[in-house]
């Protein structure tokens, strides 16, 4: 008979290297590539954020709305007009940086009704269950399987284009998936020990979602809301660029695409510099998001 | 938000079928569960459909009978389309209507049913080309990427789909047009009617690529994410490299074919979200399909119409749910036994 094989050689797996074994110079510069992905995206959508709101203070900006018409079509870099003019000399940049403001703010408030509202039905149907979370589930079915394009179309046809409209309408999209992010969040801690010891300590249920469910839930929900603010800003695009987002003249990103679009063979760059600061503005917003997510271990 | 929602949901619909613990003929019980809970979903949709559209200004008359029409005439035509009932019994009327198949008439006078057979095909087509296109790709690249994590080809297909992720489809299907319509001339910039596999070849590539690039970012990262975790994570990868299966087999072999069971799952509950995509896309390339007819609708007040294209939306969406919940019991074996599966 054969001598009997020790368990350690039958084990499978294995054991991941020790920290010490890890050559220092490779954890270096994992960090600093942590680091980076972290702060690159940010360092960009603040840069992007001070050239909207802040820069406009600073700096006198020809009017987005309106320009002279005798200077029309200047080229890129022209003096003066540092991305050039449209066909009716309105100046390219400014019309950038005011669609910009536009853009952001949009993008935050339905980003907060989302998760105000939202958040608050997600967490209350899985806190309490029962008959609370099978009416709002339903709820949040009905509306996902709602196409929220055609609601924010029929607001606009109805009640006019405005900003606050279309904030309106895009909360319609931004609350049933944040509720369902805030539901899942909440589900997956409730039997948690420390769940079941406020409980057992006798703590009202407002003060244990206030001091044990939220702090618990909000990285998941933050990091969701700013892959969120990505898809609001393309959704907010796209209503503009439909004619049924912001009202004319009144400039916005969206609409200088939609503009763009009938001089589309002889002057692509007209629908091409504000789809670059679409995409660079949502190519920032996600990979924030995901460096978030990656150092909170969120998933 | 749609790649963590739908990471999102997938767990939650495994957590759901799991929690089952199903027996006999699971699949069969599924679906009727879930056809069960369709029905209060549909009705909500319509109703909220019906509801929003009735906000509208209601010139339905008016605009049949032309601007010279008098106010009686008017009422009249109020009167014989029951236009002037209450809000209650027209949400009755329309939805035993539809129940016998009749989707009412537009706003021209055209039938919405017959609006419907003949655009739904081009509209479902263009969905089609773009699912299986991006769906094909993201296999391809998620696995040549997952083959060797952190390498060049995964910083590469990160990369990409980061890009395909963040672009507006809008923004990216002018990008087509300038390259593929304009420089190159492949493709007609407007696309025209669909008649034969010729045709919808030349006329919806361009737009099926617009709505395909978001898509396979989206299945790209997914299945290359679910790859990476079972190799390192699952025991019969760790006992097929063990039998000595060569790496790119066990890959294409073991992992894949789970990870695409996934995938089908993600796919099926994503199908809500192409509704936007084909109704802007479609009215770029001037597609003749029902994306394109529901803007026409909206900004005609044509209510029948919209809510006709609505249902129609509504139940692609609902039916993607229920199919991705039946794939997932029928082809995942863990939950057809009900045994859990950790």
């Amino acid at each position: 008979m054969a001598a009997p094989v020790p368990d350690a050689t039958l084990a499978t797996r294995v054991p991941p290297p020790l920290p010490s074994l890890v050559n220092g110079r490779r954890l270096r510069s994992r960090r600093l590539g942590r680091a980076l992905r972290l702060w690159v995206p940010a360092g960009i959508l603040i840069l992007l954020l001070a050239m909207c709101f802040l820069l406009p203070l600073i700096v006198k900006l020809p009017s987005p709305t309106s320009g002279n018409i005798i200077y029309n079509d200047e080229p890129l870099f022209s003096p003066g007009h540092l991305l050039g003019t449209n066909v009716q000399g309105v100046d390219i940049f400014s019309q950038l940086v005011y669609g910009g403001q536009v853009t952001f703010e949009i993008g935050a408030a339905v980003t907060a009704i989302g998760i105000g509202i939202g958040g608050t039905l997600g967490v209350a149907a899985a806190y309490f269950g029962g008959w609370v979370d099978a009416v709002i589930s339903r709820v949040l079915d009905i509306l996902i399987a709602f196409p929220a394009l055609v609601l924010a179309l029929v607001i606009a046809e109805g009640l006019g284009p405005s900003e606050f409209h279309v904030i309106l309408a895009l909360s319609v999209f931004g609350i049933p998936a944040v509720g369902r992010i805030a539901r899942g969040a909440t589900l997956t801690i409730r039997g948690l020990p420390y769940m079941t010891a406020a409980r057992l300590a006798g703590t009202r249920s407002w003060r244990t979602i206030a001091r044990h469910v939220l702090p618990n839930i909000m990285p998941g929900i933050v990091t969701f809301s700013l892959l969120g603010i990505g898809v609001v800003i393309i959704l907010e695009g796209a209503l503009d660029f439909l004619g049924y987002g912001i009202p004319l003249p009144e400039a916005s990103w969206g609409s200088m695409i939609a503009q763009g679009q009938q001089i589309l063979t002889a002057q692509p760059e007209y629908v091409l510099i504000p789809s670059i600061a679409l995409l660079i503005t949502v190519v920032a917003l996600n990979t924030l998001g995901d460096a978030l997510r990656e150092r909170w271990g969120v998933q | 938000m749609a790649l963590v929602q739908q990471i999102q949901l997938q767990r939650e619909a495994g957590a759901r079928n799991r929690a089952r613990r199903l027996t006999g003929s699971p699949a069969l019980r599924v679906a009727g569960r879930r056809l069960l809970a369709i029905i209060p979903v549909l009705i909500g949709v319509t109703f909220l459909t019906f509801s929003i559209m009735s906000v509208l200004p209601n010139d339905t008359a008016q605009a049949i009978l032309g601007l010279n029409a008098t106010p009686s005439a008017v009422a009249a035509l109020n009167h014989t389309l029951g236009l002037d009932q209450p809000f209650w019994q027209r949400y009755w009327h329309w939805l035993t209507n539809v129940l016998h198949g009749n989707f009412g008439s537009t706003v021209q006078g055209a039938s919405v049913n017959h609006e419907l057979a003949v655009h739904v095909p081009t509209t479902l087509g263009l969905l089609l080309y773009a699912l299986v296109v991006s769906v094909l790709l993201a296999i391809i690249v998620a696995t040549l990427a997952a083959r060797r994590p952190n390498g060049i080809m995964d910083r590469l297909s990160l990369a990409v789909s980061m890009l395909g992720l963040s672009t507006a489809p809008y923004a990216f299907a002018f990008l087509l047009i300038i390259v593929f319509a304009v420089k190159l001339s492949w493709f007609p910039v407007l696309s025209g009617p669909v008649t034969g596999p010729g045709s919808f070849f030349k006329n919806l590539t361009l737009p099926a690529c617009s709505i395909g690039f978001g898509l396979f970012a989206i299945y790209t990262r997914l299945l290359r994410a679910d790859l990476v975790e079972q190799m390192q994570r699952e025991d019969y990868i760790v006992t097929a490299k063990a039998k000595g299966v060569p790496p790119w087999r066990v890959l294409t072999r073991h992992a894949l074919r789970n990870s695409t069971f996934n995938l089908i799952t993600v796919i099926g509950l994503n199908l809500g979200g192409l509704v936007g995509a084909a109704a802007i896309i479609e009215t770029i390339f001037q597609v003749q399909g029902i994306g394109n007819d529901l803007l026409t609708g909206i900004s005609n007040h044509d209510a029948p119409l919209v809510q006709g294209i609505t249902l129609v939306f509504a139940l692609v969406t609902v039916a993607g749910n229920l199919l991705a919940d039946l794939a997932y019991a029928v082809l995942d074996p863990r939950i057809r036994y009900g045994s859990s599966s950790s």
